[in-house]
């Protein structure tokens, strides 16, 4: 696990990084089950300023993908945001529409999961679907959304982006999905990018090209990330601010040095210490690093 | 480039594998289709001897005589084996062929073919009536799943499921013909004398028969799009921003809509078995009538055609329904 | 399971509707206040003190007639659907053990039997035969044999194959104890289900013949029978269809109560899907009327 010890995240504070207007800011939210009326995440806050990353680790069911959807507004019909509030680009989402909540979606915020091929239409080329984005919210005609798409193929550093355009989701790996998928998320231009466990199911050296894709997205658009994932090598190398994430709660915030060098709570040093235990690391014996 | 050939190759294999699929679904409706017509002719062909019918009981009444008989029979070749007569009305019908009648001693095919059009109109605007109002009514039940109008229509389904074509028909003269006088309970008029004429005759028998159609399709749309609304891809067209709208007919649609256009497939002998029914009452002159009447005067002959020409039927519509399916939604047919 | 059935309101509606059918099958003629078969020369009269339901175009008590004629529908219907699970079940289990020959035969005659116009081939084929019942109740029954062939095909498959059957045979048990506690359990929902389902399809079917005057012998009385006189002479009496119809939807709505009730409960034990080798047909298990 080079990540870890590699080159870590950026010193910059969260403090001054949020000076900047945030683009997404999560406030104390609380999300509760409608039906069984349990609270499931109790008080998650974070500010995300334009073209910083932020990274949410945890194990399953502690939360993390569902404040996601929450900033998405695709909670299931029975949990809600009980309290707290989420203010995307300025609006407070409580009080959208959904005509507004589909007007933000894509041109503001938007994502990739994880299982990319079940993200895609199985019975429509994967071209088109970008195309469609294009089209839709950029209001273009179809010939030049063929050709932004065709570009935002190759942005995503598919080799032959003509003939992915015309190929099904069940002719591509799950590394090329994710990277149409990608594109098609960006497609739109949107300023927040959510990858929910986006590289969880592909193999090390897919991860590790997408991870990098994401960096140089960010770097060259600006984009804002939030990274979700349960393992802290994937949130190291990209992200300025962390969050730990535990049954519901926030156990752990600040920069990225900050929790991985200095944590505080038991729980993220049990996350450091695994790593430590049975990374790659320990195996090469490879000497403890400095900030390089 | 290697990997431009590579490309390319791969659009040859799909477009070759996209007419190869084609025609093993052709070969494979055949290979359905002969076995059915092989062992449904010889069926027919065996209900003769176990009827013990003839001609003669038709034609010359109780008080012929045997040589009458004899000379009768003879005329219609009834007299050879039974292998030679299956041969010779087989070898007939794979020509066009359907035999003669004992009624009358006139080519079947003729005079099933005059009933045929009232019959296949009916069923034609049963089929769009069924199809159209099924769809409208399960795509309207499973975009407002949950809601009291989902249930409502649920309702709605699970009871006209289950009446019988001929109550239906029974209560539509009823309520129609006789109390509101809207529209005529009997009869057949040409399209040649006028649209409504023509079309006011056929509303109600068609109305009748579509019930079962209009249901099962409506079910099985409702089922079909609940099932893909549940599926991931629909979550990330909506994160990609595209409007519910976009959604229902783009994406939606196309994947649910395989098990509605299955289901077609079976409706159609039902709606040709019906067509018995809905005739007697609204008196039409058609295919279901003559099968009727052929049967009850033991007219061997003109049933043998009438079953030979619904299985022709029937199979050919499965033939389109298979074929439309693997068109519009090729993920359904992969099973995906 | 039974019990089951019962504890769901859906179950306990159906039950109750069919129990009262049954009973007015079995007592029906004890309980008409007339003979069906007589005659009056109150022709086409309206509802009186001594003819509750009014009489028909030759005088007969109508409710005596609609009493008397829930036998011969019922009976059909339980006959049919009893023909047809012989006939079907028994092949449906066999093919699975006689071999690919033998399977191959019986799935293209299901084949050729679904692609058949029900009542067509019904009609027709009575009528040819002699139009009697026990032909009409024939005929359907093989018509209707393809779900329960279905039906019990799948449920064998998955039985015969299972690993936990191996295992018990591995481990010593007896068959018997192997067919009461696995085979049964697994094969008793979806049969039951088809059971319900078509014991409402074979008596819409029934009653369809009946109404077009096959299978049965006039001046019997069916409810069939009865719509059919009654269109005649709707203009006399608008009102006369009411009674035989709701009686008729009654009965065949709760046939398929029972049917979902019975798969409701089963679970995916009751739906006989059938999976792998199999050429997955993709229509509906049931037949029509039944979904």
């Amino acid at each position: 696990m080079a990540f870890i010890t590699g080159t870590a995240g950026r010193e910059t504070e969260p403090a001054t990084a949020a000076a900047a207007d945030p683009i997404l800011s999560v406030r104390d939210v609380h999300i509760r089950d409608q039906g069984t009326g349990r609270e499931i995440v109790h008080g998650i806050s974070f500010e995300l300023a334009p073209g910083q990353a932020v990274g949410i680790v945890g194990e399953s069911g502690s939360g993390k993908t569902l404040t996601c959807r929450a900033a998405l507004g695709i909670l299931p019909d029975q949990l809600q945001v009980s309290a707290g509030s989420i203010t995307l680009a300025g609006h407070d989402i409580a009080g959208l529409s959904g005509k507004q909540w589909t007007g933000l979606r894509g041109s503001t915020i938007s994502a990739v999961f994880q299982d990319p091929s079940s993200y895609l239409n199985p019975s429509i080329q994967v071209g088109p679907q970008i195309a469609e984005v294009i089209r839709v919210k950029k209001k273009v005609r179809r010939r030049e959304a063929r050709d932004r798409a065709l570009q935002l193929l190759r942005s995503v550093r598919l080799r032959n982006p003509e003939n992915v355009y015309s190929q099904y989701p069940y002719e591509l790996s799950g590394g090329m999905l994710q990277r149409v998928l990608i594109a098609a998320a960006i497609a739109a231009d949107p300023k927040v990018l959510i990858a929910d466990e986006a590289t969880t199911a592909l193999d090390v050296i897919v991860q590790a090209e997408i991870l990098d894709l994401l960096a140089a997205l960010r770097e060259d658009t600006g984009l804002a990330l939030v990274i979700v994932a349960h393992d802290l090598a994937v949130v190291a190398q990209l992200c300025d601010q962390v969050l730990v994430l535990r049954h519901g709660e926030v156990v752990e915030h600040g920069s990225t040095a900050d929790v991985l060098y200095r944590p505080r709570h038991d729980y993220t040093k049990l996350l450091i210490s695994e790593h430590e235990q049975y990374g790659l690391d320990r195996f090469l014996d490879s000497p403890r690093p400095d900030q390089a | 480039m290697a990997s431009e050939d590579r490309g390319h190759a791969v659009i040859v294999a799909r477009a070759r594998h996209a007419s190869r699929s084609l025609l093993r679904n052709f070969a494979r409706s055949i290979a359905i289709f002969l076995p059915v017509f092989f062992v449904a002719t010889f069926a027919t062909f065996l209900l003769r001897a176990l009827s013990g019918l003839n001609p003669a009981r038709i034609q010359l009444g109780q008080a012929a005589s045997p040589t009458e008989i004899n000379r009768l029979e003879a005329s219609y070749g009834l007299n050879r084996g039974f292998f030679a007569q299956y041969g010779s009305w087989l070898n007939g019908v794979l020509h066009g062929d359907l035999g003669r009648s004992w009624s009358d001693g006139y080519p079947v095919s003729t005079l099933i073919r005059d009933g045929l059009t009232i019959s296949l109109t009916v069923a034609t605007l049963a089929l769009i009536l069924g199809v159209v109002l099924g769809f409208a009514l399960g795509a309207l039940a499973a975009v407002r799943r949950t809601t009291w109008i989902d249930r409502g229509i649920t309702s709605f389904l699970s009871v006209i499921s289950v009446i019988p074509a001929f109550v239906i028909g029974i209560v539509l003269v009823e309520v129609v013909a006789v109390e509101l006088k809207l529209l005529p309970s009997a009869g057949f008029i040409p399209f040649s004398q006028g649209l409504w004429p023509w079309l006011s005759h056929l509303l109600l028998p068609a109305l009748a028969l579509s019930f079962g159609c209009m249901s099962s399709v409506a079910r099985q749309l409702r089922a079909g799009l609940i099932g893909a609304y549940r599926e991931n891809y629909v979550i990330g067209a909506v994160v990609r921003g595209l409007s519910p709208r976009r959604i229902f007919f783009r994406h939606v649609l196309r994947n649910g809509i395989g098990p509605a256009l299955a289901v077609l497939g079976l409706e159609f002998p039902a709606l040709i078995g019906g067509s018995v029914i809905v005739e007697t009452i609204f008196a039409l002159a058609g295919f279901g009538q003559f099968a009727y009447t052929s049967a009850q005067t033991g007219d061997v002959p003109a049933v043998q055609g009438v079953l030979v020409i619904s299985i022709v039927l029937v199979v050919t519509f499965n033939l389109i329904v298979n074929l439309a399916l693997g068109r519009i939604a090729p993920a359904a047919r992969r099973g995906v | 399971m039974i019990r089951r059935v019962l504890s769901r309101p859906a179950g306990r509606i159906a039950v109750a509707i069919l129990s009262v059918i049954v009973l007015l099958a079995i007592f029906g003629s004890a309980l008409a206040p007339s003979s069906p078969l007589a005659t009056t020369s109150a022709q086409l009269g309206h509802i009186s003190g001594s003819h509750w339901l009014g009489t028909d175009y030759l005088g007969r008590d109508t409710l005596s007639r609609l009493l008397a004629g829930s036998r011969a529908s019922i009976v059909g219907a339980i006959e049919v659907a009893l023909i047809a699970f012989f006939i079907g079940a028994v092949p449906g289990i066999a093919c699975v053990y006689l071999g690919r020959v033998f399977e191959w035969l019986t799935l293209r005659l299901v084949d050729t039997l679904i692609s058949l116009p029900f009542l067509l081939v019904a009609v027709a084929v009575t009528a040819l035969l002699g139009n009697g019942m026990t032909v009409a109740l024939l005929v359907v029954g093989v018509l209707l044999a393809p779900s329960f062939y279905r039906v019990s095909r799948a449920a064998t498959l998955s039985v015969a194959r299972s690993q936990y059957v191996e295992a018990a045979q591995l481990s010593g048990a007896s068959l018997t104890w192997i067919v009461r506690s696995h085979v049964l359990s697994k094969v008793l929902p979806p049969i039951s289900v088809t059971l319900a389902s078509t014991v409402g399809t074979g008596f819409v079917v029934v009653s369809s013949l009946s109404f077009l005057g096959i299978g049965v012998q006039p001046p019997a009385p069916t409810w069939g029978g009865l719509l059919s006189s009654d269109l005649n002479y709707l203009s006399y009496q608008p009102w006369a269809p009411v009674a035989p119809a709701l009686l008729i939807i009654a009965t065949v709505w709760a046939a398929n109560l029972l049917a979902d009730a019975i798969r409701d409960v089963s679970g995916d034990a009751g739906r006989a899907y059938v999976s792998a080798r199999v050429k997955r047909p993709r229509q509906p298990v049931l037949s029509r009327g039944g979904e």
